[in-house]
């Protein structure tokens, strides 16, 4: 709808004008005019969410996911995750890849990868350049720990190169070539540009180009002509950061978005009552959620305590209340579909109060005890540590609940912000994943004690595993290592599993999304329907 | 007092008000008594239900029967308000007169200080120092205390300027009264009236940031059922179910409502100029 601005005189005049005018916007509003509107410009937009804002657009110093979300539909990687329920990768940048030995992985690069700004043609030289900058020291990016034991890339052609690792690396398929670290750069442009970028970029070569970024408000990708994969199916992509997931199930009611994650809790409505002309799916998530246990304070050092602790935690209950039974127990920190998921735990996800009084029995502390609970001020969080809370009541444990504000609880148990790590008891904590096990267990060996392991757990057998899993080619072995490993970590009884919570998500029927199998968004790979 | 009582009773807005008060008071006191429930007994089975005869404001995403956790909920609201501005006032009417009757330097520091504090923003105050200490019950009286001794003080201070320049006053000091008695016996009086109006409108705020502060998770810890981690609840599951933020928030309407409409009735009673019938 057209509203033509007229030339009036006379203060009533103007203000049935304005009147008017405000009618029409509403009327426009609320019958979906709009994206009429934006139709009848000819371009086609995708507006999608994202859980944050944009940090950078250097693979060296993306931080997490958000920025990868952006990075991977401006630049091209050998590899790119398959969309799907099963995890994968199609070739993207490569024609051809291959893992020749344990240490060396070949690649051949596609013909005629054009890089924007007239940076000229993909080669293995950029290839080399983008690896080989992430794990230079000089550079402190604090994406290098994604390349594990990358040692070079030795350029054999002006198509082909190997990737050469110092030790096995197995992860590199998973978490580093169709992740963050395997976004390929043009070597002219960069250098150009005095050897990395922040929030703008000097050239792309994926399907869309950066075009803007409004702080806080969205950021905007254009299409890519010169593109290798063709056109890509959008004009343009709007992707707004909305932290709250409400939040952005309302943009989504309202039309403003075309696809976000919805919360656990609305998941019941959604089938009830769906939006029209929209599509619900759930997806497994990869975070996983757990109740950790500083064996170092004076009180919890008492294995018997901790056992005690982990009967007292009813799972099933936690995941009615806190995840509206859309999630489901975990059996350790690696989700199934991957490699090292553990089809049970060692302690059963019910409580056992009657178990938990013999481990406090045991302890010494038949009278009861008093512990404290850290925990993010969060709906679920604050849920669940209640449900813990009255559970542990029922055998004696008397928990107190501490709530704290993201930047208080991110500091807790880091030994560098102060001393407030050893009064640590209980703590529920939740990190995020990538789909290779090394990522999990990477947290909790002796040396991160202080920096992630705030339950400072430490097994040099635990250590030792991890060390050769990292470098393991045979899946099963590593999958037993995995297992293993997850057993110590709950055997100590300094961990008590809750959940990998689960992705749902909704987008309308005008697009067809493509998802990662824990529900992350492939944005490049949306296509409209 | 039964004066009082009797002029209040002929404002009907100051009954109402007087009303609403004793109703949430008497409902918070006898809470052991009335409610049905352990007001924080999880009960995961009958969660976010709908009210019903067993459950009259129905139940929260643990299965807590709301109508239990508000009446326990007027409980902390009323400890956090009482407490709070008993101390206030006690501790800003002894700094106010001091200000008032004490030498010019003692009153230009006690300026200061109330000065001081008072150019903090109440909220953002309240945030930084539960950040700071860690969210609890004590903090939260804490904090009110300590952004309220102003405002007594100040009136106090006004007030204690105004009266100390009276003859009777001046009569005193020539007769050897102690400074003491002078404040306690002629001082004092004349100037708890008009404060005791001013703290019982002041209530309905204290309750308002106890339960602002809850609802951000800065005020009580859990389980202690407060009229804002009832809203905040009822804000997270707003989707599902509107009664948590029903349940959380009609307290809160009713004891703004009660204590702002005693509180003006009050006013009218002491005020002569806004005595009607005198």
């Amino acid at each position: 709808m057209k509203v033509r601005p007229t030339v009036q005189t006379g203060v009533n005049q103007k203000r049935r004008q304005i009147l008017k005018a405000t009618g029409a916007i509403g009327v426009a509003a609320t019958t979906g005019a709009f994206s009429e509107v934006i139709y009848a410009q000819g371009k086609k937009i995708l507006k999608i969410r994202a859980y944050g804002d944009l940090r950078s657009l250097d693979p060296a110093f993306s931080q997490g996911v958000i920025d990868e979300e952006i990075q991977s539909c401006i630049y091209s990687k050998l590899i790119q995750y398959k969309p799907g329920r099963e995890w994968g990768y199609d070739l993207d940048a490569a024609e051809s890849i291959e893992q020749v030995d344990a240490t060396h992985i070949k690649f051949k690069l596609k013909a005629g990868i054009m890089f924007t700004g007239g940076h000229g043609e993909m080669t293995a030289e950029d290839v080399k350049y983008s690896f080989e900058r992430i794990i230079n020291k000089d550079l402190e990016s604090t994406n290098a720990p994604d390349w594990g034991t990358l040692r070079e890339v030795i350029v054999d052609s002006k198509y082909e190169g190997t990737i050469v690792f110092d030790d096995a690396y197995p992860p590199a398929w998973n978490i580093a070539m169709p992740y963050i670290v395997g976004n390929i750069i043009s070597k002219n442009a960069w250098q150009a540009a005095g050897g990395k970028v922040d929030t703008t970029t000097p050239s792309v070569s994926g399907p869309y180009t950066h075009k803007e970024w409004q702080p806080k408000q969205k950021t905007i990708l254009a299409r890519n002509p010169d593109w290798h994969g063709g056109d890509a199916p959008f004009d343009e992509i709007h992707i707004f950061p909305i932290d709250d997931e409400n939040t952005a199930q309302i943009a989504f009611e309202s039309g403003d978005i075309d696809c976000t994650r919805v919360s656990l809790g609305s998941v019941g409505n959604l089938k009830a009552s769906p939006p029209e002309n929209s599509t619900l799916e759930e997806y497994p998530s990869l975070f996983y959620v757990w109740v950790g246990m500083n064996v170092e304070n004076e009180k919890m050092a008492d294995i018997n305590l901790r056992k005690a602790v982990q009967h007292c935690i009813d799972v099933p209950s936690i995941m009615q209340a806190s995840y509206f039974g859309a999630a489901s127990p975990s059996t350790g920190i690696i989700a199934p579909g991957l490699i090292g998921n553990r089809a049970k735990s060692n302690v059963p996800p019910e409580m056992n109060i009657a178990k938990a009084k013999e481990y406090l029995a045991a302890a010494g502390m038949s009278d009861g005890v008093s512990l404290t609970l850290d925990v993010l001020n969060k709906a679920a969080n604050v849920t669940t540590a209640q449900v813990i809370q009255a559970t542990c009541a029922e055998a004696g444990i008397t928990l107190e609940v501490n709530l704290h504000e993201s930047g208080a609880f991110w500091s807790l148990g880091d030994s560098s912000a102060g001393e407030r790590y050893k009064d640590i008891q209980l703590i529920l904590n939740r990190y995020s994943m990538a789909p290779d096990p090394s990522y999990a267990t990477a947290w909790f060996v002796t040396s991160q004690k202080g920096i992630w392991n705030w339950e400072r757990y430490s097994d040099p057998e635990f250590d030792r595993l991890e060390a050769a899993a990292k470098a393991e080619t045979d899946n099963s072995k590593r999958d037993e290592m995995y297992q293993t490993m997850q057993s110590m970590m709950e055997d100590s009884g300094a961990y008590r599993f809750l959940t990998h919570e689960a992705t749902p998500v909704i987008f309308r029927n005008t697009i067809k999304p493509a998802f990662r199998p824990d529900g992350l968004p492939l944005i490049r790979g949306f296509t409209s329907a | 007092m039964m004066d009082a009582l009797h002029r209040i009773s002929r404002d009907p807005l100051g009954l109402l008000g007087l009303i609403l008060v004793v109703l949430i008071i008497a409902s918070a006191l006898l809470a052991g008594l009335i409610a049905p429930y352990d007001p924080i007994k999880l009960n995961i089975i009958d969660r976010l239900q709908g009210p019903s005869v067993d459950h009259l404001l129905g139940t929260d995403q643990l299965g807590r029967d709301l109508f239990s956790r508000v009446l326990y909920g007027g409980q902390v609201a009323l400890k956090v308000a009482f407490i709070s501005i008993a101390a206030a006032l006690g501790i800003g009417v002894f700094l106010g007169m001091l200000a008032g009757f004490g030498p010019k330097w003692l009153d230009n520091i006690i300026m200061l200080f109330f000065d001081t504090i008072r150019s903090f923003p109440t909220v953002m105050f309240a945030l930084a120092t539960v950040a700071l200490v860690g969210p609890s019950l004590g903090t939260v009286i804490a904090v009110i205390i300590v952004t309220s001794i102003p405002t007594y003080g100040r009136v106090v201070r006004t007030q204690t300027l105004t009266i100390k320049s009276n003859e009777f006053v001046m009569a005193e000091r020539a007769m050897g009264v102690s400074t003491t008695r002078i404040l306690r016996v002629h001082i004092l009086p004349n100037v708890i009236g008009p404060l005791i109006i001013l703290a019982s409108m002041d209530i309905p705020t204290v309750i308002a940031l106890e339960a602002g502060l809850s609802f951000l998770g800065m005020g009580v810890k859990p389980p202690t059922p407060s009229w804002g981690s009832i809203l905040n609840d009822g804000y997270t599951l707003i989707r599902n179910t509107p009664w948590p933020i029903i349940a959380g928030s009609i307290p809160l309407v009713l004891i703004t409502l009660g204590f702002t409409f005693l509180g003006e009735s009050l006013r009218d009673l002491i005020d002569p100029k806004l005595r009607k019938n005198v």
